[in-house]
């Protein structure tokens, strides 16, 4: 759990990783997330983990306005609470069962989230989202990289995933989505062939 | 037709799969690979020399290699699932191969102990799932094989709007590849490909591959 | 170097299956961080040894391979239902998994994920209620449960149709549970599932599930593959725990009263001191 600055926004996810009935499955500074998408549009990012028995929301399935576990079919409804338990089908479910809720933000094509954020999201220039990279180096490392060698044309954001990786988002401002995913594929070579 | 057939094992659930999405029955006969070694008998050495499954027996076709069962399922039944205008369809089963002797060998070792080394088949899976992975999301923004250019998105590996046996081929590794230690974490467009997948109709799963929960009115 | 859990370090754990042994291969394993190899010769001989060589404590019994990494305390798991002439004991094969000893332990006495995970073999919607039961504490050491019922729609190879089940669990050792189910056909008596759990890493673990089973028709092969069925939907569960760790601490994970027998396992687990594989109640939960 490193190099997570509270108050800040990450980008964890683009938009168009959030489809209907679907469980989409990142990481945040060490924080294993899992977002979803409800009816209504609305993002929703919990830590991935149910409650119950720790089993992680990313291998259930979105069903409607509801999350399922797959382990024992808990549904959670967009509120992050809990509302139905299978094994006891009668039981008001008690409020304390409930997902572990994080912040949203949408800006950029970009979901957004963080320990207690401040303010916006920061704001990117128009373009074409990026198809994200992942790196097995530290942000520190990534972000140090990009200082010395910019990449031009493209406006990069990092999301630590953990202290050895993370995820290079942004966009691409020419809309030149091959040329970007290039440039990052061999930013990730240097970066991960080097000691 | 008569599969013989391993529950557990990948390229038997690929034309299990098949057959569940063509609607068609098959008459499985399950060997005791794990522990029991069933398919090296005499009488299954008979069958098949190379004492792999599946093996499917439509009449006087014997068929060993599970690809070639799976186009002949395709082209008897429904050849929307076999795009021979593509080129890209070889490519693609080439690429399910390569995932069975990485992914598939990874997940066979850390699971039921076969021999071989579970690293340097990781090493080689990543490297695949990485390219499959790319490839998927240009599919999925609209980016075909040969050109570039603004197209309605692709959900399955062969452009066009109806998924194909190297869909299915390449799922029966990817699926279940954190079985053997890979994973989809970062890679959302396979994740969402599984998905596509998983919601076909006719779907049938592997244990370890969750099919759709029930009830959810899909 | 720390010390590892006395408790398992002085008991006996399952490292192989014998029928999984081949003369022309060593088969490499390990237990609690120890890695190991197991031969067996041409005369059916089989031999544990260390990487240094020395031979730990070693015995087989019900056709696996048992090891003693310290001194024994007691004797290797009985089963006197072994000895019974009418029922055979059927290794189903060794089944490698990511998950914490005390997490695939505490899996096989869930009751309430058998009409999801094992939709139609071990359960179904909308059956899936779980009906009270009770649960005890082993005079021995361990827990027990009784009167579970449960609807399954298959509940064996055998079954030809749905019906409640009575289950009993129990738990003798950490790492070793059994489960006695009311037999399809001799309503009067039980097949028994073992399941006993090799301890590879904190975080990684053997299953070696052993079938007790009486007699019906049903091939050795076809109880395997049903059992392997069982476990392979079971692995990906396990697999995305998170802690990888058992927490013990009460309130770390929310218990439901179908849970009970879950609760009562791992209150034992804290009560005899276990360390490994679990995430003690005074301890910091450290990083999954």
């Amino acid at each position: 759990m490193s190099g997570l600055q509270p108050g800040v926004w990450y980008a964890i996810a683009a938009e168009h990783d959030l489809p209907k009935d679907h469980v989409y499955r990142t990481m945040l500074g060490g924080h294993e997330l899992a977002a979803w998408r409800s009816t209504d549009g609305a993002v929703h990012v919990w830590e991935d983990r149910c409650p119950h028995r720790g089993v992680r929301f990313s291998l259930g399935e979105v069903v409607g306005d509801e999350l399922r576990c797959q382990y024992h079919a808990w549904r959670f409804g967009k509120t992050g609470a809990c509302t139905f338990i299978p094994a006891q089908p009668d039981l008001k479910v008690p409020r304390t069962i409930h997902a572990a809720v994080w912040p949203v933000a949408l800006s950029a094509g970009l979901v957004w989230s963080g320990i207690e954020p401040t303010g916006a999201p920061p704001e990117l220039p128009p373009g074409a989202v990026l198809r994200a990279i992942p790196i097995a180096r530290a942000a520190a490392s990534v972000a140090h990289a990009l200082v010395k060698e910019p990449l031009s044309g493209l406006a990069l954001v990092l999301q630590p995933l953990d202290e050895t990786a993370t995820i290079v988002r942004g966009i691409a401002l020419d809309d030149d989505l091959v040329r970007a995913d290039h440039a990052l594929l061999a930013l990730r070579r240097r970066l991960e062939q080097a000691a | 037709m008569i599969l013989y057939d391993a529950h557990h094992l990948a390229p038997c659930y690929a034309v299990r799969l098949l057959a569940g999405c063509l609607g068609v029955t098959l008459e499985l006969e399950p060997l005791d690979v794990y522990p029991g070694h069933a398919n090296q008998t005499e009488a299954f050495l008979a069958l098949n020399p190379l004492g792999t499954l599946p093996v499917l027996v439509d009449g006087p076709c014997i068929i060993t290699d599970w690809l070639e069962a799976l186009a002949h399922l395709a082209l008897t039944h429904d050849r929307a699932w076999f795009p021979a205008e593509h080129a890209a369809l070889i490519g693609w089963l080439g690429m399910a191969r390569d995932l069975g002797a990485s992914a598939g060998a990874a997940r066979l070792i850390d699971t039921f102990g076969a021999p071989g080394d579970a690293a340097a088949a990781r090493a080689q899976a990543n490297a695949l799932l990485d390219e499959v992975e790319r490839r998927l999301w240009f599919s999925e923004r609209g980016f075909s094989e040969r050109g570039f250019g603004e197209r309605i998105g692709q959900d399955w590996l062969i452009e066009g709007p109806h998924p194909s046996i190297a869909d299915l081929a390449c799922f029966v590794f990817i699926a279940p590849c954190e079985d053997g230690g890979l994973s989809l974490r970062d890679r959302p467009a396979l994740r969402r490909w599984c998905d596509r997948v998983r919601f076909l109709p006719g779907f049938v799963s592997m244990s370890g591959v969750f099919p759709p929960m029930a009830n959810t009115g899909r | 170097m720390t010390p590892v859990d006395p408790i398992l370090w002085n008991d006996w754990h399952p490292v192989a299956a014998r029928c999984m042994l081949d003369p022309a291969r060593a088969h490499e394993t390990m237990l609690l961080g120890v890695p190991l190899v197991v031969t067996i010769n041409a005369d059916g001989t089989i031999a544990v040894q260390r990487v240094d060589h020395a031979a730990p404590h070693q015995d087989e019994r019900y056709g696996l391979v048992w090891v003693c990494l310290g001194t024994p305390t007691r004797e290797i798991l009985p089963i006197p239902e072994a000895d019974e002439p009418d029922r055979p004991i059927v290794v189903v094969g060794s089944v490698g998994v990511r998950a914490s000893g005390p997490r695939v332990i505490e899996n096989f006495l869930d009751l309430g994920h058998l009409g999801y995970v094992h939709a139609r073999y071990l359960g179904d919607d909308p059956h899936t209620r779980v009906l009270p039961y009770t649960v005890e504490p082993l005079p021995e050491g361990g827990i027990i449960a009784t009167q579970c019922k449960m609807f399954q729609p298959q509940a064996s190879p055998a079954a030809t149709e749905g019906f409640m089940v009575d289950y009993i669990y129990k738990v003798e050792r950490p790492l070793a549970t059994c489960l006695y189910k009311a037999n399809p056909v001799q309503r009067d008596r039980f097949d028994i599932i073992f399941l006993i759990v090799q301890p590879v890493t904190e975080e990684t673990s053997i299953a070696h599930p052993l079938l007790l089973c009486l007699p019906d028709g049903t091939t050795p092969a076809a109880l395997r593959a049903f059992q392997q069925t069982i476990f392979m939907q079971d692995k990906p569960i396990l697999e995305n725990q998170v802690p990888k760790r058992l927490p013990l601490a009460d309130g770390a994970e929310l218990p439901i009263a179908a849970d009970k027998s879950s609760v009562a396992y791992r209150r034992w687990l804290s009560a005899i001191g276990l360390t490994w594989g679990v995430i003690r109640a005074d301890e910091k939960a450290r990083a999954a």
